[in-house]
């Protein structure tokens, strides 16, 4: 996966500690009022998934697993949503994968994506773990694209220093 | 079903469309409408409001909407008072809610009323809003909104069973038809052929701008009353026989597959089970088709024919008047626009105007007995289903 941070070799299902219990940070007042803010606060003040986001920082999307009973959560979660204890790992995901379905926008946009018109976005299967992602997707005009297409999951920088996860094809086959 | 039994005994929708009023002036014209559609519905025997509103919040700025409906409609309710919020199945919501109530004696005489001001000076800021009806912070943020998941749902229906384009345009056709005979839907008098549909500028491809319900201004109101107050209302009674809902997921991660719908399949069950109804039995269903192949999966999960067939099912006619089995006869949401709140009472509302025999007759089914309301909200992850019976005043 190509990101904001280095590209390094990692195992499939690195288990991770969950963040220890610690006292919020101070929160600085946010560029974007929160009822136009579609992305995710990162820091340790508004979630207990700060980890998502720092991985994701390395270019790893990962998310969590219970090690009790395996639930493999999408979004990331902090309380397993099948036997409902906290203790979760975190496990890095494939970074490809292949479009079950897609689309686009070509109208309507929200606003702060009315300058992305038209774009793709696509639900993504990924290569052997049973997650379908929803996402948007990149790298190809979405007249261009084929369900079935591989397309790899890129970290993008956004909003506020923040980050989030894409979908890029790539050149048509 | 056990408590009391609960009737419909009438309502009214105000005019739909871009409208030039406000939340505060909808909710007037939702009390007008319905306290002269009812005429022996006495404000002071209300004695509960369910608001349906989606989202005020984002659309008119407005919050604890319960009273303000109240205030405007000029209601005083004493015991229950409450907005219901289900996204595009406010309304429905609304309707369950007080048929709850009265069933288990808290209420006697309940409003259902659904309001929703979509129509806001940017259409970005109005769809910012709607994609907060998605996993906002995980779909909603790459640009997830209603148009391009049901177009995923159209490709993928269109690449394992063959549907086409010209069977997309036959739904929004059959209910733009409709829509003309319905002088409250927003695209009254407006001709849509399927050849014209089908040269609409694409919105999320595989659907086009006919395709797609439309953000609407509009309210609707509803009035249920227990069975023993029945007889004050003249006219037929839209008895409430069966109700269930299902939710699936939330995340679009969680969807499964996208072109068959299970929740609908678990709610219709259920409700046609609390009914003792078979589908067969039915006369007429509202279901709700916020884009045109939402309709078409939701023939399939009704069971009205075999996976994969809705397709032709629509385009053979089968949903027409005179079909098998009428479908939105209101014109749907293809045709009236689509009010969040309000859609699942102007739903109701057109099961009562047709016990009634009290629409055009364009649209009206002969002598129907037996209605099904399908009201769905969001990604299709929630569906709300209603089984009505007609009755007569005692």
């Amino acid at each position: 996966m190509s990101g904001p941070g280095p590209r390094r070799p990692r195992p499939r299902a690195e288990v991770v500690p969950p963040a220890p219990a610690a006292a919020p940070a101070s929160r600085e007042a946010p560029a974007t009022p929160t009822v136009l803010d579609f992305l995710p606060r990162e820091g340790d003040a508004d979630t207990r998934l700060g980890r998502f986001f720092s991985r994701l920082r390395e270019g790893r999307l990962s998310t969590t697993r219970c090690p009790r009973d395996g639930t493999l959560s999408w979004p990331p979660r902090t309380v397993c949503p099948t036997c409902h204890q906290r203790e979760l790992d975190w496990v890095d995901l494939p970074e490809g994968g292949r479009l079950y379905a897609f689309s686009a926008v070509l109208a309507g946009a929200p606003l702060g994506m009315e300058r992305d018109v038209p774009f793709a976005v696509g639900l993504v299967d990924l290569d052997g773990v049973p997650l379908r992602l929803f996402g948007r997707v990149v790298g190809r005009a979405w007249n261009e694209l084929s369900v079935g297409d591989p397309v790899r999951v890129e970290a993008y920088p956004a909003d506020d220093g923040r980050v989030f996860y894409r979908f890029r094809a790539g050149p048509r086959p | 079903m056990s408590g009391r039994q609960v009737a419909v005994v009438g309502g009214a929708t105000t005019d739909f469309g871009v409208r030039p009023l406000t939340w505060e002036e909808l909710a007037q014209e939702a009390g007008e409408a319905l306290f002269r559609a009812v005429p022996a519905l006495r404000s002071e025997d209300v004695d509960s409001l369910f608001v349906g509103a989606a989202m005020p919040e984002r659309f008119a700025f407005q919050s604890h909407v319960a009273p303000l409906a109240a205030e405007q409609m000029g209601l005083r309710p004493t015991r229950l008072i409450q907005r219901t919020e289900l996204a595009c199945a406010s309304g429905q919501s609304a309707i369950r809610s007080a048929y709850a109530a009265i069933a288990s004696g808290l209420s006697d005489v309940a409003v259902a009323v659904g309001v929703e001001k979509m129509n806001i000076p940017s259409m970005a800021e109005a769809n910012t809003s709607m994609a907060c009806v998605m996993d906002r912070a995980w779909d909603g943020v790459a640009g997830a909104t209603a148009p391009p998941f049901f177009a995923m749902v159209a490709q993928r229906h269109m690449l394992e069973h063959g549907t086409t384009p010209a069977q997309l345009a036959a739904v929004s056709d059959k209910n733009h038809r409709f829509a003309n005979a319905n002088p409250h839907a927003q695209f009254h008098r407006k001709t849509f052929t399927r050849d014209k549909l089908l040269g609409l500028p694409m919105v999320s491809p595989p659907l086009r701008l006919g395709d797609c319900s439309s953000m609407t201004d509009g309210a609707a109101a509803v009035v249920l009353v227990a069975d023993e107050l029945v007889s004050r209302f003249p006219g037929p009674v839209a008895w409430v026989r069966g109700t269930s809902q299902y939710s699936d997921f939330h995340n679009l991660a969680n969807a499964g597959s996208l072109t068959d719908w299970p929740g609908l399949k678990h709610a219709a069950r259920e409700a046609l089970r609390r009914a003792k109804v078979d589908l067969g039995q039915l006369d007429l269903a509202e279901l709700h088709d916020c884009f045109s192949i939402s309709e078409i999966v939701e023939y399939e999960a009704l069971g009205l024919c075999p996976a994969g067939q809705g397709g032709r099912w629509v385009e053979e006619g089968r949903s027409d008047l005179g079909g098998t089995l009428p479908v939105n006869t209101r014109g749907g949401l293809l045709g009236c626009g689509h009010p969040l709140g309000a859609t699942g009472i102007a739903q109701a509302v057109e099961v009562y105007d047709q016990f009634a025999a009290r629409v055009a007759p364009a649209r009206q089914v002969p002598d129907p007995e037996w209605a099904l309301v399908h009201n769905l909200s969001g990604s299709a992850n929630v569906h709300s289903v209603m089984v009505y019976q007609r009755g007569e005043a005692a």
